[in-house]
Order: structure tokens, then sequence, then C-alpha cells
């Protein structure tokens, strides 16, 4: 262990005293956040559409207050560019109608007909709760002011609605999201509505009274570009640091007899796959934590890696450090690995959806993404660090891990320590 | 058994493909002993020396090294503790310090040996903090000779440690194997150049086309292929015709001077009496075979400055 730290250190340092590496693995990720995020910050935002199908009309056919209100909800995050269907169509055939091949798919959300009244209802049930604590709260402050007579009416009362709070049912207003299962997105348009959906049931169960009285407002989270760059860019700079700058340390070592010379130490392969793992992850650390610093320094932007998004930062330097020394073992020549890395890197970075969205992509372009790793190294990100979601992870997580392991093993297969 | 040899190779034969470039070669190496293996570009000095350490397979026949089988993975990596190795065109990490890089050789072995003494001993103090890549081939070389060190190895293979030096870097370098031989280490050391072979090994093995063309302490080699001593005389046009008229045995004339071959003392001293007699202005010294002799003589060609046969 101690030999695979004390060569992972050289690398680092060797790395980062080479102004090429320095360039490409912190200036060019933080120029392209700063200057995108400048071009697009602000009015812009990066935006998924969203049909919606609001079947929840009142008696004269016009939409019901509290759907309208959920349309809103889902406008002020400004995360979506909302179409709204007809309240009559058959959602199939609406979906079928507006997909063509050359644009994103139609991602459908229906508000179901008594939407409002069940709705209603089931807050009704937290209004009550709300207003028993409110009243509760009331009569220990003000009990100087308050008569005995009437404290003990007013206990009365509260009991009364209390038992009436117990016996109404649980009733909740359900929506439906209709996706195409192919969609890269939906995850995270689904996490997008998930948290309006908190937001809004919280308002209703808050109850006016109370959501004034004690805390004011609540604000849904707005996305604007730099959370979307954010992630995708430490994604992809974390990917271009394996898949070209390992390849080419490792052609470089190869061919300059370094490595030859790092064989004939009691140096093994596994501390060599190790010590260049390792380096990576650090590389990817100092990454994560100057774009985080100058997203907040520059655009506000908060975003504090937690727990899950380390995890996933260290399985995507594992993975694609892994795929860089596997190019690196099978490669020979310097030039032929620096251009093959390049040939790997650059496609991947422009079509995993890490530096716009998939949304914008055509259909086919979309499934290409669907196979590249940093598809959901990105996503990935994008939920733990921005959205502050990592159950929504959970699919890159099995994936990015599954291919970390995968590409370890072939490294380790490619990387020759003795002429066989 | 405490054993006096380092190396043990024979009958030792390695192909790549249909090319043969060790052919059934056979050779001891002494411990404490500077064993000198030289040969022009391609006899196959490279394959033999990174076969003894465990990076090539051989084809056929038996290798020990200090005891081990370099062939076998296990037996290797034990022996990879006791060797160490300055590769044909040596490279360290660029942007490493002399320093750093030694450092990083040390602690791979580790740390058996601090880097300061190994800066002493390749004498490279005064840039101890220049990056590697900033150096010139000679203070690169020492790198790589104080990285062979990092180990405190007791066998060390050099691999032409001096190619492609200038004279003065090469002249420092020798003084740095001098030094391992003075501490006891067994050098391997491969070169194309004679004069190299010469002053540093106590053994000389030659080695042409992959095989061994003769083996020996210099000295042997030189009384026994090096063609004797020789007269070189130098002087004017008449000197020189007197010579290639007169003497008995056939001089030799090369680019305004004769080389006269000699086998006792009072052979040169009559022949230089014989010129005196005459009144001649003339010049002489004397000359021993060399090792470059001995090449011409068994391969029939010379190694150029950049190792190939001529
Ligand atoms: N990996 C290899 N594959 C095929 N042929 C090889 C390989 N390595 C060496 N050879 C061939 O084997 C022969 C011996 O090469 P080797 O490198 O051992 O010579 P050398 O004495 O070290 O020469 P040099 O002074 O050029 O270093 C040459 O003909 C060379 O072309
Ligand atoms: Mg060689």
């Amino acid at each position: 262990m101690k030999r695979t730290l004390t060569l992972c250190k050289a690398l680092i340092i060797n790395w980062v005293r080479s102004k090429s590496g320095m360039f490409f693995s912190f200036l060019f990720p933080l120029l392209l956040l700063l200057v995108f995020g400048s071009v697009f910050g602000g009015s812009q935002q990066v935006r998924y559409s969203l049909h919606v199908l609001n079947r929840d009309l009142d008696s004269s056919g016009n939409p019901t207050n509290l759907s309208e209100a959920l349309i809103e909800a889902l406008n002020s995050t400004k995360s979506f560019n909302l179409v709204l269907a007809p309240s009559n169509v058959e959602p199939l055939e609406y979906i079928r109608n507006n997909t063509n091949p050359f644009s994103s798919n139609v991602r459908l959300l229906i508000i179901p007909e008594g939407f409002q009244e069940r709705v209603i209802r089931g807050s009704f049930k937290g209004q009550i709760g709300v207003m028993i604590t409110f009243m509760e709260y009331s009569l220990k402050s003000l009990s100087g002011n308050i008569s005995s007579k009437n404290k003990t009416q007013i206990r009365k009362g509260l009991e009364e609605m209390k038992s009436v709070n117990q016996s109404l049912p649980d009733v909740k207003g359900e929506l439906t999201l209709l996706v195409d299962p192919s969609d890269p997105n939906n995850n995270i348009i689904k996490g997008i509505i998930y948290s309006v959906v908190n937001a809004f049931s919280f308002k209703l169960i808050g109850g006016k009274e109370v959501v004034t009285l004690k805390t004011g407002n609540y604000t849904v989270k707005t996305y604007t570009p730099v959370d979307y760059y954010l992630p995708g860019y430490i994604a992809a700079f974390i990917m271009t640091n394996g898949v070209m700058g390992v390849t080419s340390l490792t052609t470089d070592f190869k061919r300059r007899g370094i490595l030859k010379r790092l064989i004939t130490t009691p140096l093994t392969k596994m501390e060599w796959i190790l010590a260049n793992i390792f380096s990576q992850t650090i590389l990817a650390i100092l990454l994560t934590l100057v774009m985080v610093f100058f997203a907040w320094a520059v655009f506000k932007v908060t975003a504090l890696p937690g727990f899950y998004s380390w995890i996933l930062i260290f399985i995507g330097s594992i993975l694609f450090s892994g795929l860089g020394m596997v190019l690196g073992g099978l490669i020979k020549d310097v030039e032929a690995a620096s251009a093959i890395g390049n040939a790997i890197a650059f496609p991947m970075m422009f079509l995993s959806g890490s530096f716009w969205p998939l949304e914008i992509m055509p259909t086919y372009m979309q499934l290409i993404a669907k196979v590249l790793p940093l598809t959901y190294f990105s996503e990935g990100l994008r939920f733990t660090l921005i959205l502050g979601y990592p159950q929504g992870a959970l699919l890159d997580f099995v994936v990015m891990g599954c291919l970390a392991a995968i590409f370890i093993f072939l490294a380790s297969a490619v990387t020759c320590w003795r002429e066989k | 058994m405490i054993t006096m040899l380092a190396i043990e190779v024979s009958e030792l034969v390695k192909k790549y493909g249909e090319v043969v470039a060790v052919n059934r070669i056979s050779f001891k190496v002494f411990k404490g002993k500077v064993f000198g293996f030289l040969g022009p570009n391609g006899a196959g000095k490279t394959t033999t020396v990174e076969i003894l350490e465990g990076l090539r397979q051989p084809t056929s026949g038996s290798v020990k090294v200090l005891g081990y089988n370099p062939s076998r993975p296990e037996e290797a990596s034990k022996l990879k503790w006791k060797i160490g190795i300055l590769p044909q065109d040596f490279n360290a990490l660029d942007r490493l310090t002399v320093k750093e890089n030694i450092n990083l050789f040390c602690a791979l072995y580790g740390n058996r040996i601090s880097a300061e003494e190994l800066i002493k001993l390749v004498d490279l103090g005064d840039y101890k903090k220049v990056r590697f890549y900033k150096l010139s081939g000679g203070l690169k070389q020492r790198v790589g000779l104080a990285v062979a060190m990092a180990g405190d190895p007791e066998l060390v293979f050099l691999d032409e440690p001096t190619s492609g030096l200038d004279p003065r870097s090469r002249r420092e370098t020798w003084k740095i194997i001098e030094g391992l031989k003075e501490l006891g280490k067994t050098v391997f050391l491969t070169t194309h150049y004679m004069d190299e072979a010469e002053n540093l090994s106590d053994e000389i093995t030659i080695i042409n086309k992959g095989e061994i063309v003769a083996h020996g302490t210099p000295e042997e080699l030189i009384e026994n292929y090096g063609g004797g001593k020789r007269l070189i005389i130098r002087g004017d046009g008449e000197v020189l015709n007197v010579l290639l008229g007169e003497t008995g045995e056939k001089p030799v004339k090369v680019g305004g001077e004769v080389r006269v071959p000699f086998n006792k003392p009072s052979e040169a001293v009559k022949i230089l009496e014989m010129l005196s007699l005459k009144g001649l202005n003339y010049d002489f010294e004397v000359e021993k075979g060399s090792i470059e002799d001995v090449f011409l003589k068994l391969v029939g060609a010379k190694i150029t400055e950049e190792g190939e046969l001529k």
C-alpha cells in the first residue's frame, strides 16, 4: 500500500506540473463552466418539454383552481416547457400524433378528473390537524386573556375536531406521467415533478394561517443552466482525464521504458493499477472542488457534494482510469493512443448529455447516449449533487459499478508485467 | 554451499518468431566482478540482459541469477529485490526533480537506502532540484545509475550505460561504475564500446549475431587475439621508405606512419638503431594490442561509435 501511495503521489505531481495536464484537467472545464454559465446564465433555463393533459374541469368546463395551481407550480420551476393538451384527447393517441423521429420524446403528465376534490379531501384532514396544533398553541400563549369557561369550551371543541379528523379517510390526488421508457431523462423529469408535488402538498396541508404565521413561504428550487452544466462538466472531465490522460501516460511510460523500469522494481501490477486509480480519484476530487467552488462564487449555485456524490466520483474515476489503462495496454504507439483516446472521449462528451440536455437531440442520438457510460455518470451526479435525490441515481450507480469492475478486470488482463 | 557465481547461463536460446536473437550461449559471472558483455548493435545483448532480469522468457536453455530462475514468476519477484537495473534508454518521470525521482524508487524498495546517499554516490548534488526532463543525457544516465542502486542490490545490470554520451560524461560514468565495484557489487555491463569493456571489465564476453565469439580477461583476450606489440614510427617520406624497404617483417603503412610488429624488445631496439645510424629524424611509440584488435581479428570488422559493424 505504501508503494501504491508513493507512486500515486509521484504520478499526481508529474501530472499537475505539466502545463497541458493542468489546462485540460482544471482550466479548460472551468473556462467552459464560466463561459457557458455566463452565456446561458440567468434568463435562459435548461428546460425539458412536458405535455400536460388536464382532465380536472369544473361543472362549466374550466380547469379547477387547484389543477391550474399545480401547473403554475410546475411552470415556476423554470425546468419545463409546458404544452397543454386539449382536455378531451385520448392520451396514447395524443402521444402518437405528437411524436416524430427527429424531435425528442413526448412525455405526458395527466391530471385526472376529480383531482381537486380528492386533494382537498385529503388535505382537509391535514388542515384540521394543523388547525388543532395552532389552537393548542394559541390556548397556551394567550391563556391569560381567556376566561376559564371559554377555555373549557375551546378544549371540548378541540377534542371533537380531533375525533372528526381521525374518522376522515386518507385520500390523495394521483398524477400519471406517461413516458417513453427509453428516454434517458425520465428519472430527472420524475425527480423534478416529485419535488414540485412535495412542495405543493406541503403548502396545501400547511393551510393559510399557519404558513403565514410561522414561516412565510416555501420556495421550489429552480434550476439554472449552471445546475445543469456543473455535474455534466465534472463528469465529462473526469472521463477525459481517465480516457485521454491515463491512456497517454501508459503508452508514454511504455514507450520510454519508464514502465519497464517500474516493472523491474518490487512494484506489483495491482499496485500500479491502484496507483493510477487513486491518482485519478484525487484529480477528480480536486476538479470537483474547484468546479463547485466557482459555481458557487460566480453563479451562486450551491451544490455541496455529499456522500453519494463522492462515491459516484470514485466509481467514475475507477471506470475511466480502467478504460484508459485498457487502451494504453492495447495500443503501442503514443500518437495512435492519443488519437484513439480523443476519438473516444470527444464524441462521448458531446453525445452523453453532459454538455447539453439529451432533450434537444434527435431520438436516435439519445439511443446512442444510452450506451455511453458518461451518460450515467452525468445523470447520477445530477441526481446526487444537484437534485439531492440519490435514490433517482440507483440505475446510474449500478451501471457504473458494473462497468468499473469490468474495466479494471480488463485493465489487469492487458497490462503486461512480464513477457508471456 | 557458498557459491561464487552470481549468474550462470547455459545453452540459452531466444527466438523472436524466425529471428534467432540469442543462439545457445553459455557463460558465468562471478560475484564482485565487473562482467563486460561486448557486442555490436543487434548482437543480442539486451535480449540476454532482459532474460536475466526476468522481463523476457527464454526459448530454451537454463538461467540462474543469484540462485533464482528468473523465468519463474515467483522466483523473479524475489529476485527483483536483489538486482538493480539501468535499462538501455533510461527515462524517469519527466516533471519530477532528480531527488523526487530517486526518492520514488527508494520508496519502491522500502527505503533501504536514502536518496541523499545515492545522490552523493552519483555526484548529482548540484542538480537535486532540477526536473528530470531538463537534464542532459549524461546527467539523466547518472539518475539512472542512482535509481539502479535504489534497492541496494547485490547485482547491477547496466545496459549500454554510456551510449550516446560525450567523452567527458562517459569518463564520469566510468568512475561511478568503478565505485560500484568498490562497494562489492557485481556488475553486468553491456556495451558496444571496446575501450569501455577493456577499461572497466574484469572479464569480457564478446557476442556477435547471438553467438559468443570469445571470453576471458581483457589481458587474456589481447594476449590471444590482440596481435602482439607494435612499434609505431612517424617521420618524413624517407624514413617511411627505408622502413618499408629494409625491415624483415612486413610493416603496415597507415597514413604517415608505419607499424612494425615485434615480439622481443631486442627486435624493436634493432629497428630504432638502424634508423638512428642513418641519421634520420623520426618519432616512435610502442603500441599494445587492444580489444579493438581482438574484435577485428575475431569478427573481421570494427564496431563504430554508433555500434554498427564496419
Ligand atoms: N521484441 C522483439 N521482437 C522481435 N525481434 C526482436 C525483439 N527484440 C529484439 N529483437 C531482435 O533480436 C536481435 C537482438 O536484439 P537486441 O536488442 O538483444 O540486441 P542488442 O545487442 O541489445 O543491440 P542494441 O545495441 O541495438 O541494443 C535483433 O536482431 C533485434 O532486431
Ligand atoms: Mg540493446
